[in-house]
C-alpha cells in the first residue's frame, strides 16, 4: 500500500479510538520512513491486529519479531494497557494471528528506505 | 541562514510535497540505503558495510524514536531550568550559543543494537549491527548552563525531559543520568557534523553523554532539572536495565536485582571483508571498535574460532570515546569457507566477549562479530 494512504488509515483508527485521551501523537512535520511498510500476511486475526496495533506502529514493527506464544501475549496485554483498543473477545484471534507468523522461527527482512529525515 | 529555517524550511516542504522529497538529490549511496526497523515511529540501523568512515555521515545515521514524538517549535522553543538550583529559568537557544561551544566526536549506540542477535530472542526492536555511529557533536557544556544555574550540593541526578508525548497510556519516557557524568562529559548539542541538528536527532537540542548508551542522549530537550533523586518510572525503573549479576540465557530478573544501563561494553565489528578471496592472497579487512572507556587498545582478529589471533592496524584518528577504524591485510592459509572474527579490547584492559551475555531486555550485545569468507584455492 502507499505510504500516503498507510498514513491517513493510521491516524483514521487512532482517531477513531475514544479509549484513548490523545490518541496518537503525531507530528506531521517530521518523515515518516520510507516509501512503504511492511504488510501483514493475510489469514484470520489480520484485521483485528491491524486495527488494534497500526495507530502506534507500522507493520515493520510487529513482522521483526519472533515470540512465543507466551512472550506475544504479554505483548498484545501491555500494549492494552499502553492504550491499544481491542476487544477481549478479539484477543484470542490477533495473539494466534502473531504467533503463527511471527513466531520464534520468523526470518525478517527490512525495508531499504531512504534516510531518515532527509 | 539560521539553522530555524532551514528546517523550518525541509520541513514544510517534507509535511507538503512527501514524493517530492522522496527524489531529492542525496549522495546515491545513501538514497534508499536504511534498514527500516519501523515505518512510525522512526527506527532505521545503517548496514554495517556503509559504516566505514571515522565520521559518519548524518544521512546514513541511525535513527531511534520510541513513539512519534511532538518536535518543539524553534522559534517558541525555551530550555527550562528547575530543581536544586539557586537561580531557575527559561534559556532561549539564542542566549544557549552564546556560551563558550563545546565539540565532542563520539559513538553514539542505541543500548539495544545487536538485540535481534540475542538468542532467546526477546520482543523490541530487532537491531543487528547499525544502531550506532561516530559523529561530531557541537554545543555548550552541561557544567557551563548548570553553573549559571548554580546547582546545589543536594543535587546527585540531572533529571532530563524531551517535548516527545507518548500516545495513549504509553508512559513518558523521563529519564536521569549521573550528574557527576554529565558535568564531566556531557554537552548540549545543536549541531551534528558541522550542520543544525537534524529534526530526527533531536532539533533543537540533545543531550551528549560520551561513552553511555543511546537511552541517555535525550532529544528535543526541553528541560533540565538536577535533584537528589534518580528518575522514576516506567524507562527507569523496568526497561533500560541490566542484570546485576548475569544470569543463563531466558533468565528474567526483578528490576531491583538490575540498574540502569550507563557505559557501552567494548565491540568491534567488521565492515568490510571480501565475500570471496583466493588461498596466499592477502586481501583487506576493516571494521571499526568502541567502549565505555574513552580509548581502544587493540583489535585482533582470528581465521580458526579463536584459537589464534593477528592484531591489526588502528587508525590514528580518535577522540575520547570515539571508535577506532581499524584495518588488516589477511591471507587466507587455505581453501573452504573461512570463518573471521574480530575481537576488541579497550583502554581499561576489558576484551570482548565471544558471547555476550543474554539479558531479557537484549541490551549491549557485543558478541565477537561473524564473517563468512569463501576462500578457493
Ligand atoms: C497506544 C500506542 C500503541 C498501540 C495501540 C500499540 N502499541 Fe505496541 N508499542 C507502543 C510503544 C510506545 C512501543 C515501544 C516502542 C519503542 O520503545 O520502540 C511499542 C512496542 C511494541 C513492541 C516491541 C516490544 C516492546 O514491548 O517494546 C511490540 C512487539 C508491539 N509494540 C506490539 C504491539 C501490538 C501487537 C499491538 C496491537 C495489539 C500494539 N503494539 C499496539 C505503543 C503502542
Amino acid at each position: 500500500m502507499k505510504r500516503a494512504a498507510i498514513i491517513v488509515l493510521a491516524l483514521a483508527a487512532a482517531f477513531a479510538s475514544a479509549a484513548t485521551k490523545r490518541s496518537v501523537a503525531f507530528d506531521p512535520n517530521l518523515p515518516v520512513l520510507g516509501t512503504k511498510f511492511h504488510s501483514l500476511p493475510a489469514g484470520t486475526g489480520k484485521q483485528q491486529v491491524e486495527a488494534s496495533c497500526f495507530p502506534c506502529h507500522s507493520a515493520d514493527m510487529l513482522v521483526q519479531q519472533r515470540l512465543t506464544e507466551k512472550q506475544w501475549t504479554a505483548e498484545v496485554d501491555k500494549m492494552i494497557r499502553w492504550g491499544a483498543v481491542m476487544k477481549e473477545s478479539d484477543k484470542p484471534a490477533a495473539v494466534a494471528y502473531l504467533v503463527k507468523n511471527f513466531g520464534p522461527a520468523n526470518k525478517f527482512t527490512p525495508v531499504r528506505t531512504r534516510p531518515a529525515g532527509y | 541562514m539560521p539553522f530555524d529555517e532551514i528546517d523550518r524550511r525541509r520541513f514544510l516542504l517534507l509535511a507538503a510535497a512527501p514524493l517530492l522529497v522522496a527524489q531529492k538529490a542525496v549522495a546515491p549511496r545513501a538514497r534508499e540505503s536504511m534498514l527500516q526497523m519501523n515505518g512510525y515511529a522512526v527506527n532505521a540501523e545503517t548496514p554495517l558495510a556503509l559504516l566505514t568512515e571515522y565520521v559518519t555521515p548524518n544521512e546514513l545515521f541511525f535513527v531511534r524514536s520510541h513513539w512519534i514524538p511532538r518536535t518543539p517549535n524553534p522559534k517558541k522553543w525555551r530550555l527550562t531550568i528547575d530543581g536544586e538550583v539557586d537561580r531557575s529559568g527559561d534559556i532561549t537557544l539564542s542566549e544557549l550559543k552564546k556560551l563558550p561551544h563545546a565539540e565532542a566526536t563520539c559513538v553514539l549506540q542505541c543500548a539495544g543494537n545487536g538485540r535481534g542477535l540475542y538468542s532467546p530472542p526477546l520482543p523490541g526492536v530487532q537491531w543487528r549491527y547499525g544502531a550506532v555511529g561516530n559523529s561530531r557533536w557541537t554545543g555548550v557544556r552541561v557544567r557551563d548552563v548548570l553553573e549559571h544555574a548554580g546547582v546545589k550540593p543536594s543535587a546527585k541526578h540531572l533529571h532530563v525531559f524531551g517535548s516527545d508525548d507518548p500516545p495513549g497510556k504509553v508512559p513518558p519516557f523521563h529519564r536521569s543520568v549521573e550528574l557527576e557524568k554529565v558535568l564531566a562529559d556531557g554537552i548540549l548539542a545543536f549541531a551534528m557534523n558541522g550542520e543544525p541538528l537534524p529534526v530526527a536527532h533531536g532539533a533543537p537540542l540533545r543531550l551528549i553523554v560520551p561513552g553511555w548508551a543511546g537511552d541517555h542522549w535525550m532529544k528535543w530537550l526541553v528541560r533540565l532539572s538536577p535533584q537528589a533523586e534518580a528518575q522514576k518510572g516506567f524507562y527507569m525503573e523496568t526497561a533500560y536495565r541490566y542484570p546485576l549479576t548475569p544470569g543463563a540465557p531466558g533468565v528474567a530478573f526483578k528490576p531491583e536485582e538490575m540498574a540502569p544501563v550507563t557505559e557501552l561494553f567494548v565491540k568491534s565489528n567488521i565492515t568490510t571483508a571480501p565475500a570471496k578471496a583466493r588461498a596466499k592472497h592477502a586481501c583487506e579487512i576493516r571494521g571499526f571498535a568502541f567502549s565505555g572507556a574513552p580509548d581502544i587498545a587493540k583489535v585482533e582478529i582470528s581465521d580458526d574460532d579463536g584459537a589464534t589471533w593477528q592484531e591489526t592496524s588502528l587508525d590514528p584518528r580518535h577522540d575520547p570515546y570515539a571508535w577506532r577504524l581499524w584495518s588488516h591485510h589477511w591471507t587466507p592459509s587455505r581453501s573452504g569457507t573461512v570463518r573471521l572474527c574480530a575481537r576488541a579490547t579497550d583502554s581499561r584492559g576489558n576484551v570482548q566477549p565471544r558471547e555476550a551475555t543474554w539479558n531479557q531486555s537484549g541490551y549491549l550485545q557485543n558478541s565477537w562479530h561473524f564473517v563468512d569468507v569463501e576462500v578457493t584455492a
